[in-house]
């Protein structure tokens, strides 16, 4: 079995979510942690779901850093375990500083409700494996999506391959359009230098079943247990 | 010591702040002849220290570690010993 932790932070609402997304996929079980006393020995991988830690007070993802399950993470990705934050959850690990760049407001002032499409640029985080080119539609909500780096982290980022989804149209082009809240470069989603760690905006959790209007976060969350196995991601079905 | 910190935090000038873009073109609708409007946030902090050097200290960590994020923002502050009264 691949243990996967879910932190839980006062204000996180999405770890039920993933419960329910992870118990689709065979080979993994799940259990939420508190933060406070959140110890990650004996998990193979951790996800920071979304919602707003702490009110979103401060900013975004700024209050959860200095927490007990943060620093505890901090050490589980030094190790190199795998490690997932989603809309909440990456602007948790960039204020952190376990991802590069920081989310703001969104250009367009708007909190984003929607369906939009993403393309994995990338095909080696343990999330991606098998996924490279691959354009997934999966729902957004949020209000500071808006990834920013500076010139030169932009450019690393880009160089070193840490770019791991874009925004993009149904055809998978990234255009102004298909950009639902400025970020640059269309940048959806980052890794860390070492690829273990990602963080994206847009929700997997929520689209896992038919029911829920798509499948296509099950494509990203499913890849874990292979991946940690050292197999060939599994065929998506 | 008592001190009062004051810390002034602001997007830095190059980062997009689409609130203060918003604010921007708010006033221009109330017929200000408005060109730029960056916003931000005051922090007042109340706290004790044992000398005004080790307060500036606290001060500067507690704006670097938490109130601001280096990445995306910047900061002032002022510093001010709380009369005893």
């Amino acid at each position: 079995m691949t243990r996967v932790a879910l932190l839980r932070y006062p204000g996180t609402w999405s770890e039920r979510d993933f419960a329910h997304a992870f118990s689709l996929v065979p080979g993994i079980e799940t259990e939420i942690l508190w933060h406070e006393d959140a110890d990650l020995r004996g998990f193979d991988a951790a996800i920071v779901p979304g919602g707003f830690s702490y009110g979103d007070y401060l900013r975004a993802g700024a209050i959860a850093r200095i927490s007990p399950a943060t620093k505890a993470l901090r050490r589980f990705a030094d190790d190199g375990k795998p490690v997932l934050g989603s809309c909440n959850g990456f602007q948790i690990l960039c204020e952190a500083g376990l991802l590069p760049g920081a989310l703001l407001r969104n250009a367009g002032l708007e909190y984003r409700c929607d369906w939009i499409h993403i393309r994995a640029e990338n095909d080696r985080t343990p999330w991606t494996a098998g996924l490279g080119g691959a354009v997934l539609r999966m729902p957004i909500g949020h209000g500071e999506g808006c990834f920013v780096a500076d010139q030169d982290t932009l450019a690393a980022l880009e160089e070193n391959g840490q770019v791991v989804f874009r925004y993009t149209d149904a055809k998978g082009a990234a255009t102004l359009e298909a950009n639902p809240n400025g970020s640059l470069m269309n940048i959806a989603g980052v890794s860390n230098e070492a690829g273990n760690v990602v963080g994206l905006m847009p929700h997997p959790e929520r689209c896992v079943e038919a029911l829920l209007g798509g499948t296509d976060g099950y494509r990203v969350l499913a890849n874990l247990s292979p991946s940690l196995a050292g197999a060939a991601p599994a065929i998506y079905r | 010591m008592r001190y009062v910190a004051t810390l002034h935090v602001r997007v830095r000038s190059e980062v997009r702040d689409p609130q203060g873009e918003a604010v921007g073109a708010a006033l221009r609708s109330l017929g200000f002849d408005v060109t730029a409007v960056r916003t931000g946030k005051e922090i007042v902090v109340t706290f004790d220290s044992t000398d005004e050097a080790a307060a500036a200290d606290a001060v500067r960590t507690m704006g670097t570690e938490l109130l601001a994020n280096p990445v995306i923002e910047d900061y002032e502050y002022e510093l001010k010993e709380l009369a005893r009264a």
